[in-house]
């Protein structure tokens, strides 16, 4: 629900696993640092210093680009069990504050503190006690933005990178927004702005000024979504973790729509992967799998089917989900997809009936992948299969928009704007 | 063919082979049962391709023949006559089976007892004499633990293996195991090693009864079929082709907590648990606390959602660590109810087997043991 005062805050970690490693290797302080996930040609840059990033580098790139990019740089290898504690610690900061507490990563959550005001003073005090908190605590920084909805509050944590505090007041979202490049509006991809760049258009704000039904036309309903978001009109509310829900679900809109199977599969399987590992930490198991399919421009049907037994591993979320998805395309001839969703309802109590042999092992497994990604990142595990498809980063939970590069920082903004305050 | 038969002998044998007439066939005969004259007696055979039993009956045989009737008509029928004498009567190239008791006289269309399928019945082969009680109580003991689908047919069947004069029935659906044994007067003069349908030791069972004369069990010599002789009834099953799983293995050896308990008051709490259960995923929760000096204890309890909880709690010996396991509501009552006295359970870790095995007295043969697999359950 959107707030009449800023009172949702979104604190982000800057280059958190290299902020990791400078607080044990001081020495490369004031160096182009990357830390990426396996350092052959096949690894993937995790997170690089800001130093580095002048040199083009970005997350998420194959690290053999980087080191054309920045050869000189210091690559180091992800150490999770380095950077495990302090997340957990950050995140305990974060609880000191309010319950309502939604973690986006391993790095990063947005917080409601409409309730805590009385206790602990004003959201813009809050995000500032929770930096000098991390500061002191963990010894790493922290960006933090405040407004009234998660998408403004996470423009602006991103607009104070590095170490900055952006307070965007009620009523101010679309003045805030229009000055800043379009890239950074969460939902706008490479292929989105290429599209808008043809149009001529720059800034958010001149997405805002577009008039609606222009951007309907072009992009449909994403276009809709997209004229009110840069105006900075977004009213999911930040979820805590911790309410039972009755369904667990992951969606993804293409950029255009997808005709291949392989890809289609590598997506469910993907979104499988993330609603077991929900389905774990809520400790539910799901008696139904629904499949949501959008065939272009909006024609939507989903599919469901209810087991004897319920299922919470993601392989056994991916057959269902899977033969569900054969048989419905199979019935659309094969067209190519703009939406695609997979879903766990009917859910119960979690418990799995071993078989003769089995020896928990799998149970295990699924439960240390979803302990890792609570932890670090959906990012931070994922099949073999979704690699080099960039599922994970745009895979977007039905609830979170913001498919940001985790952990997320793609650009060190200018820090010009009249609302960063002083830290 | 005339016969004279008795009210209660025809409909005692009836029943018997009503049990294999086919419910759902392609082939209509099998819905019949055959009426035969065999050394003067009367036989009454069903079958369903799986399984046929056949069983006689005294009679007056005045006239030898055979024919086929609807068996659930003739049946109905029968056993709704007075217990008075039955004359059973084709005529010379008559189609109908005429049936005449006290002052009730119908007829019934019959079809021909050349088109009903072949029932072998062997005397060739290995063969087991089992004594009545024995074989009642093995069965019972592993029938249920056998698979009811037919995603892997050696499962829906009973493996019958005899090591010398150890015959030993084991059963499992890939989430349990029950093995039982059966002492033999002597070993088999030749290897036995089968699949017998579940279904037919169930019928093999129930023609056991409270009888006390002992059972031969007899193997063709191509070991495709299997006949069963209680009394005046034959039974004879295809045997299942395959390979048993080696499930040995699936029986640990070692514990680290063993819980004794009385079966009835188990039964009775885990009876009470699975209502609670019912509403969930049927998980049953035990708990096994050392006392200590003191006697132990055992909980059994359930939850549901948006019902309720229950938590019941029973004396218990318990050796070693305290330890918690899940089961299935079903899998516990199954194994409870074939059970009786008092029954140990072993187990390693909540998600490692759960071992049953009844107390048995001194030098009494351990000749029974069901392994449970538990549920993966957040404690």
């Amino acid at each position: 629900m959107p707030h009449s005062r800023p009172s949702v805050i979104h604190v982000d970690l800057d280059a958190f696993f290299v902020s990791m490693e400078l607080l044990r290797h001081p020495e490369l302080r004031g160096q182009p640092v990357i830390v990426a996930g396996g350092l052959g040609n096949r690894g993937v840059v995790s997170t690089c210093s800001y130093e580095a990033r002048k040199f083009g580098v970005r997350s998420a790139m194959p690290v053999s680009q980087a080191r054309r990019l920045c050869p000189a740089a210091v690559y180091l290898e992800t150490d999770f069990s380095w950077y495990a504690p302090a997340s957990r610690k950050f995140h305990a900061i974060l609880r000191d504050y309010t319950p309502v507490v939604e973690p986006a990563g391993a790095d990063e959550a947005y917080l409601d503190v409409a309730g805590s005001e009385r206790l602990f003073g004003d959201a813009p005090a809050i995000a500032a006690a929770i930096r000098q908190r991390v500061r002191d605590e963990i010894g790493i920084t922290a960006s933090a933005g405040v407004s009234i909805n998660k998408l403004v509050s996470k423009v602006a944590s991103d607009a104070g990178k590095p170490d900055g505090l952006v307070v965007v007041p009620a009523g101010e979202e679309a003045a805030f927004f229009a000055p800043r490049p379009i890239r950074e509006l969460p939902m706008v991809g490479p292929k989105t702005a290429a599209t808008l760049a043809t149009l001529g258009i720059k800034t958010i704000g001149d997405i805002a000024r577009m008039p609606p039904a222009a951007l309907v036309a072009r992009f449909g309903s994403h276009g809709a979504e997209l004229a009110a978001r840069a105006r900075g009109v977004f009213d999911a509310p930040v979820l805590s973790g911790h309410a039972a829900a009755k369904s667990v679900s992951r969606e993804m809109t293409f950029d255009a729509d997808e005709p291949s199977r392989d890809r289609l599969r590598a997506v469910l399987r993907g979104q499988a992967e993330r609603v077991a590992a929900d389905l774990a930490h809520q400790g539910r198991s799901a008696r139904t799998v629904t499949l949501k399919l959008r065939f272009p421009p909006f024609e939507t049907l989903t599919r469901s089917w209810t087991g004897p037994t319920s299922v919470d591993l993601a392989d056994d979320l991916f057959e269902a989900g899977a033969n569900l998805f054969e048989r419905a395309w199979e019935e659309h001839g094969r067209r190519p997809v703009r939406l695609l969703g997979l879903g766990a309802a009917n859910l119960q109590e979690r418990a799995r009936q071993l078989r003769l042999g089995d020896t928990g092992d799998t149970d295990r497994l699924a439960e240390a992948v979803a302990d890792l990604r609570a932890r670090f990142g959906e990012a931070s595990v994922q099949r073999a299969a979704e690699l080099g498809q960039h599922v994970a980063r745009a895979d977007v939970p039905a609830f979170r928009p913001f498919a940001a590069p985790e952990p997320a920082d793609d650009d060190v903004p200018e820090r010009t704007t009249p609302q960063v305050r002083a830290t | 063919m005339k016969v004279q038969v008795l009210q209660e002998n025809l409909q005692r044998g009836l029943s018997i082979v009503g049990r294999a007439v086919a419910t759902r066939s392609t082939l209509p005969i099998t819905a019949n049962v055959l009426l035969m004259t065999d050394k003067g007696r009367l036989k009454l055979a069903a079958t369903d391709l799986d399984i046929s039993i056949s069983t006689w009956v005294g009679a007056k045989i005045d006239e030898d023949g055979a024919t086929t009737v609807p068996s659930r008509l003739i049946g109905d029928f029968v056993s709704s006559l007075p217990p008075a004498t039955v004359s059973l009567e084709i005529p010379e190239r008559g189609r109908q089976l005429k049936l005449e008791c006290a002052r009730n006289e119908s007829s019934i269309h019959t079809m021909d007892a050349e088109d009903f399928p072949r029932i072998h019945s062997f005397s060739e082969g290995v063969s087991l004499i089992l004594d009545p009680k024995a074989l009642r109580k093995t069965i019972e003991r592993v029938e249920f633990a056998a698979a009811s689908d037919d995603s892997r047919p050696v499962l829906t069947g009973v493996h019958v293996k005899a090591d010398g004069a150890r015959l030993t029935f084991a059963s499992a659906d890939g989430f349990r195991l029950a093995v039982s044994d059966i002492t033999l007067p002597a070993a088999p003069s030749d290897a036995v090693e089968v699949i017998v349908p579940a279904r037919a030791l169930r019928e093999v069972a129930r023609l056991v009864g409270e009888s006390s004369e002992p059972v031969e069990m007899r193997l063709n010599p191509q070991r495709t079929q299997v006949l069963f002789s209680v009394g005046d009834t034959e039974l004879v099953a295809q045997l299942i082709q395959g390979t048993f799983p080696n499930y040995n293995q699936l029986i640990p050896a070692d514990y680290n907590t063993k819980a004794t308990v009385s079966v009835e008051e188990f039964k009775r709490e885990t009876r009470i648990a699975a209502i609670f259960a019912r509403d969930g995923s049927g998980i049953v929760r035990l708990q096994l606390v050392p006392g200590n000096g003191m006697p132990g204890k055992l909980t059994i309890s359930a939850r549901a959602d948006e019902i309720g909880d229950n938590n019941g709690e029973i004396d218990a010996k318990i050796e070693g660590d305290a330890s918690k396991i899940a089961f299935n509501s079903r899998y516990l009552q199954d194994v409870l109810n074939a059970l009786s006295g008092e029954v140990e359970l072993q187990m390693t870790s909540p998600s490692s087997q759960g071992v049953f095995r009844p107390v048995v007295a001194e030098g009494e043969p351990k000749d029974y043991v069901h392994v449970v697999m538990p549920m993966f359950v957040q404690w």
